[in-house]
């Protein structure tokens, strides 16, 4: 078996604020492991601990204990190797003031070591749209420009293991789409992604596996679809020729066969069938409800 | 070797980008500093040294404008980032922590000495108008010295108190409590030979006071302390923020306020 490109291995992190005599523990003993080559989803609702986990992986954050392994090395032991491999997209929006997006980029290969890297950016910028917007400063460009800035700058020194923390917020639909598209070709390239985000149905659309957390803690971890067959029901509704509507809510498993029969129906009776598959976003609630 | 090159390039570009503002105000500040001080009241000043007021004012401005400039460029580089976030990307990308040291502390140097250099070149014209003749350099291996050794200390002050700094009220706490008093009571202005003497057994130990004698010491040939003894403080005091500026990359926060 080939190393995992992340292992998050019992993370615990507690932020003491040094204010008041508050503590919060904002992740509270994570285990998870992203397999290379694979998109996976971190899912949460606000406050769970995802941008804490992510902070951890890049540094930013010091584990209160546990680790993180980063292709099999550990973030706190081999910084500077561990660092070389992941990219990362943070959550707040950068403000950078002196330099144009051009010369971002530029520095931005610097901090790695590369000197020559004119090409790869130029192709970053063609790839995100930038390109005409090469020489504007960060505050003349939009959210949406920003976001793909710093999508760039994530990327400029070929990383295996690209973050994107919550990297559609305040995208627009096109463009977001796009953006995913570029994701499912950076998969293709090899990348291992981890990926959060509060659209649901991208989550399950785009990711091999997701993890929910809630409150610092692993709720599951598993097939996007795997959730949504043990936390929601698959709904038929059934039109009779008679004119009669009936309405079941059963089992992901169950096939619509298995239904008729439970149901007593023939299907002679039927007009025609209507069935609704679960959706992550149910399964979601339901969990954190519990 | 490519990563040290592009922190300093970026220091560099960024006090360029800013260079009316970082060049032009401390040219009027000492020009008044000189018209007030040296030329209004320099010549009721009486100097046991036998130097014109203005001679002896003018490495003291120097000094200020280095020290100040060089604390201005490493911390207001480090705030800023921290506003947008820039911070966060030399955290996240290998660099050693003295990497970014070194490329702030030559920033600090380089801007200081600029500041320095033209403080010196608006003295000069004062000190030519006024005396009839120019401001001597007795030693100018050991001007250098100072230069270098002055801008990185304060540059390594400047990022240790940013780094470490919550608010922006902590950094400019520190400059009027702790910069200002310093440089004024270092010498820029006096001798401590003027100075009751309590005031002269604390001056001792401002490693400014140091650093000003010792460059006044370069230009003129003669100062407060000797030569050695202010080469040798000054120089331990670069070591001693050198290894403050790195604590405080490791000990502070590179995330956003
Ligand atoms: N620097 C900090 N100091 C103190 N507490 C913090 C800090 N950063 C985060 N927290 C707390 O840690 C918890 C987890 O925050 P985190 O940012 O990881 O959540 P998240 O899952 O990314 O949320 P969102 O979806 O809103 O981005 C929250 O309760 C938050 O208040
Ligand atoms: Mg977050």
């Amino acid at each position: 078996m080939s190393t995992a490109a992340l292992e998050v291995i019992n993370l615990k992190k507690t932020y003491q604020d040094k204010v008041g005599d508050s503590v919060v523990e904002a992740v509270k003993g994570i285990n998870f492991s992203i397999k290379a080559g694979t998109i996976f989803g971190l899912l949460g609702p606000n406050g769970a601990g995802k941008t804490t986990i992510i902070a951890a992986i890049t540094t930013l954050e010091k584990p209160t204990s546990g680790d993180v392994l980063v292709f099999g090395n550990s973030v706190t032991e081999k910084p500077l190797l561990t660092k070389r491999q992941v990219g990362v997209v943070h959550q707040e929006v950068i403000n950078t003031g002196y330099f144009s997006v051009a010369e971002i980029l530029d520095f931005q290969s610097g901090y790695y070591g590369l000197f020559k890297n004119k090409e790869r950016c130029e192709y970053l910028m063609h790839k995100l749209s930038l390109h005409e917007h090469r020489e504007k400063k960060t505050r003349q460009l939009s959210g949406g420009m920003k976001r793909r800035l710093m999508i760039a700058k994530a990327l400029v020194h070929s990383p295996k293991l690209l973050l994107l923390d919550e990297p559609t917020a305040g995208v627009d639909v096109g463009l977001r789409e796009s953006l995913w598209n570029f994701v499912q070709e950076l998969k293709k390239d090899g990348l291992s992604i981890l990926l959060t985000t509060h659209y649901l149905e991208e989550a399950e659309q785009l990711c091999d596996q997701v993890a929910i957390i809630h409150k610092g803690q692993l709720l599951f971890n598993g097939h996007s679809t795997d959730v949504i067959s043990q936390y929601t029901l698959k709904k038929f509704t059934i039109f009779l020729k008679n004119g009669e509507k009936k309405e079941f809510e059963e089992a992901t498993k169950m096939g619509l066969n298995e239904v008729l029969v439970k149901h007593q129906i023939q299907l002679s009776e039927i007009q025609d069938i209507k069935i609704e598959e679960g959706k992550l976003e149910k399964a979601f609630a339901k969990m954190v409800a519990q | 070797m490519i990563i040290f090159y592009t922190l300093l390039r970026r220091e560099i570009k960024r006090f360029a980008k800013v260079v009316i503002q970082t060049v032009v105000s401390p040219i009027v500040s000492s020009a008044l500093y000189l018209l007030v001080f040296g030329v209004s009241l320099g010549g009721s000043v009486q100097l046991n040294n036998g130097f014109a007021y203005l001679t002896f004012l003018i490495p003291g401005l120097m000094v200020m404008g280095l020290t100040n400039n060089a604390f201005q460029n490493s911390s207001s580089s480090i705030v800023t980032s921290k506003f947008s976030g820039d911070l966060e990307d030399l955290r996240v990308a290998p660099i050693p922590h003295y990497y970014i040291v070194w490329a702030m502390g030559l920033g600090g140097v380089f801007r200081g000495s600029l500041v320095a250099i033209i403080t010196g070149l608006v003295g000069t014209a004062f000190h030519y108008a006024q005396l009839g003749k120019l401001i001597p350099i007795e030693h100018p291996f050991w001007m250098l010295y100072f230069f270098m050794i002055g801008g990185l200390t304060f540059a390594f002050i400047g990022i240790f108190v940013a780094f470490l700094a919550r608010s922006f009220d902590q950094l400019s706490a520190f400059t009027a409590f702790v910069l200002l008093p310093l440089t004024y009571l270092g010498g820029v202005f006096i001798s401590i030979q003027n100075l009751a003497p309590i005031w002269q057994t604390l001056s001792k130990f401002n490693p400014l006071f140091y650093l000003i004698n010792g460059f006044r010491y370069s230009m003129l040939g003669q100062a407060d302390v000797d030569l050695m003894t202010a080469v040798g403080v000054s120089l331990l005091a670069a070591v001693i923020t050198f290894i403050l500026a790195n604590y405080s990359l490791a000990k502070g926060s590179f995330s956003r306020w």
